[in-house]
């Protein structure tokens, strides 16, 4: 999964969730940007994003700790390899204490959500034309559309303080 | 590095003024979130004025520094006219000093030509409508949300056919008189003043802040002005706001123009303050300007004072000796 970097083809697939199952029936959470030696690919399955919620909530944790956590029993040996993977995938620091790993995460929610978007936006902006001016149109509108409730918000405020200066000027 | 007189006495210049305009522009920087909050809690034009003032504290105290201290000390007591060692540290602080000081000259003159030829293009294609008034308008022939005062030695209100077209009489006439308030506490001028004061060091942007919350209260000011306190002029202009904000995004004329709306960041806050639906947290007037022109004055006659004392100049000549080493 994530070491062979994210076709640009596949972000649809991957983006509408519907699809798509990677190892160990983890549905793939999209990113966008091919793997550099150094940086970890920001795509988390599902269980594995669970794994990473369990951890950044509750900081530094041991197999056993995060199986006690999730929400559906899982084995043993499901959680120890996704935590394994997770760590190869320079998302977590591990160290060994009393014959088990304690795992860390190496970066915040923040931080994984800024390079989520980050890789997404790339990974669209350098595809062919029509999808990049797909995804240029549909954030101009997003923003627009705020723009807009925001007006009609002044433009409200603005009747009402009228109105209400009409009634005084009749009073 | 050995130099010569002259040449010795520039290294000096640049040197000092940097060393002082750093310092104070670092003390300037660090009050800068306090000052930007009392401004805001006084009349916008005098917090304008405050932040001005704190903008421009670092490089005139540095160029008083300079030419009351630096030169006649050196022209009066430096006695060896040949070539002499100056140290690195000095040297280094010299071409800083220059590298800033140039850096922000070539800013000004870059937005004084951008605003010279936008003028001049204005007048080319627009149609002034009234060229004998004090204060032209011209319409050009565009959709685009354009209306701003352009131009620095006589200015004009540039205006495209959509505005004209999307706002009623009063939120024009209101529109207008917030231009004009601009014109009349020349915005423009001190747009160029910010532009020639240099930042701290090369490159940076620390006073970025400082020059928002200024440009936020000029525009506070200006609407201020324009609305006198009348509640339907202050509706009109609020209207006027949302019909430009909705013609699409600010559109800045020239660097040292002043847009009717330049930020729409600000639109809310502007709108809802002449509305009188914002918190008013402004103090009475404490007349600003007396107390900063007598502030300036104290302290211009503190340094000529100073300055005539031969004693100072000996122990600035002392200082600077040290300084060049």
């Amino acid at each position: 999964m994530g070491g062979d970097g994210f076709k640009a083809d596949n972000y649809l697939r991957y983006f509408s969730r519907d699809g798509s199952k990677i190892q160990s029936g983890d549905e793939m959470i999209p990113f966008g940007k091919s793997r550099s030696a150094k940086e970890p690919s920001a795509a988390l399955g599902t269980l594995e994003l669970s794994v990473m919620e369990i951890l950044w909530s509750h900081g530094e944790s041991t197999v056993r700790d995060v199986i006690a956590c999730l929400a559906r029993p899982l084995a043993y040996t499901t959680v120890m390899t996704t935590l394994d993977r997770l760590f190869k995938k320079d998302f977590l620091d591990r160290y060994k204490s009393e014959r088990a790993f304690r795992y860390s995460p190496r970066c915040s929610r923040d931080d994984w959500e800024r390079r989520r978007a980050d890789s997404l936006l790339a990974g669209f902006l350098c595809r062919p034309e029509p999808s990049r001016d797909l995804l240029i149109s549909c954030l101009v509108e997003a923003v627009g559309q705020y723009d807009e409730a925001l007006l009609d918000d002044l433009e409200k405020k603005i009747r009402a303080k009228r109105k209400e200066l009409l009634q005084k000027g009749k009073g | 590095m050995t130099l010569p007189y002259t040449l010795r006495l520039l290294c000096l210049c640049f040197a000092s003024f940097f060393l002082v305009h750093a310092l104070l522009g670092l003390a300037a920087w660090i009050v800068t979130p306090s000052a930007a909050r009392v401004a805001e809690s006084m009349r916008p034009r005098n917090g304008a004025r405050l932040l001005l003032a704190l903008r421009l504290l670092p490089v005139t105290l540095a160029a008083v520094a300079v030419a009351g201290f630096c030169i006649p000390s050196y022209l009066w007591l430096e006695t060896n006219e040949a070539t002499e060692r100056v140290g690195l540290a000095c040297c280094a602080m010299a071409l800083l000093g220059a590298a800033v000081c140039a850096s922000s000259v070539i800013r000004s003159a870059r937005a004084l030509w951008l605003s010279a030829r936008r003028s001049g293009q204005y007048r080319r294609e627009g149609r002034t409508l009234n060229p004998s008034h004090s204060l032209p308008v011209t319409v050009m022939n565009s959709d685009a949300p354009v209306l701003a005062l352009s131009g620095m030695m006589r200015p004009r209100v540039i205006l495209s056919r959509g505005v004209l077209q999307a706002l009623s009489n009063d939120e024009l006439e209101a529109a207008l008189a917030h231009e004009l308030a601009h014109r009349n506490s020349a915005d423009n001028w001190k747009r160029l003043a910010l532009f020639l004061a240099p930042d701290i060091f090369l490159f940076s942007r620390a006073f970025t802040r400082l020059n928002r919350s200024w440009a936020k209260l000029i525009e506070w000011a200006a609407d201020d002005d324009a609305t006198a306190g009348d509640a339907r002029r202050s509706v009109s202009l609020a209207a006027a706001l949302v019909q430009i904000a909705r013609m699409g995004s600010g559109s800045t004329a020239s660097p040292l123009a002043s847009s009717f709306l330049k930020n729409d960041d600000e639109l809310p806050a502007r709108v809802n303050r002449l509305l009188g639906l914002a918190p008013s947290s402004e103090k009475p007037a404490r007349q600003m300007r007396t107390v900063l022109s007598v502030v300036a004055a104290l302290m211009a006659t503190l340094a000529i004072t100073v300055t005539i004392q031969p004693a100072t100049l000996l122990w600035v000549h002392r200082l600077l000796e040290q300084f060049i080493r």
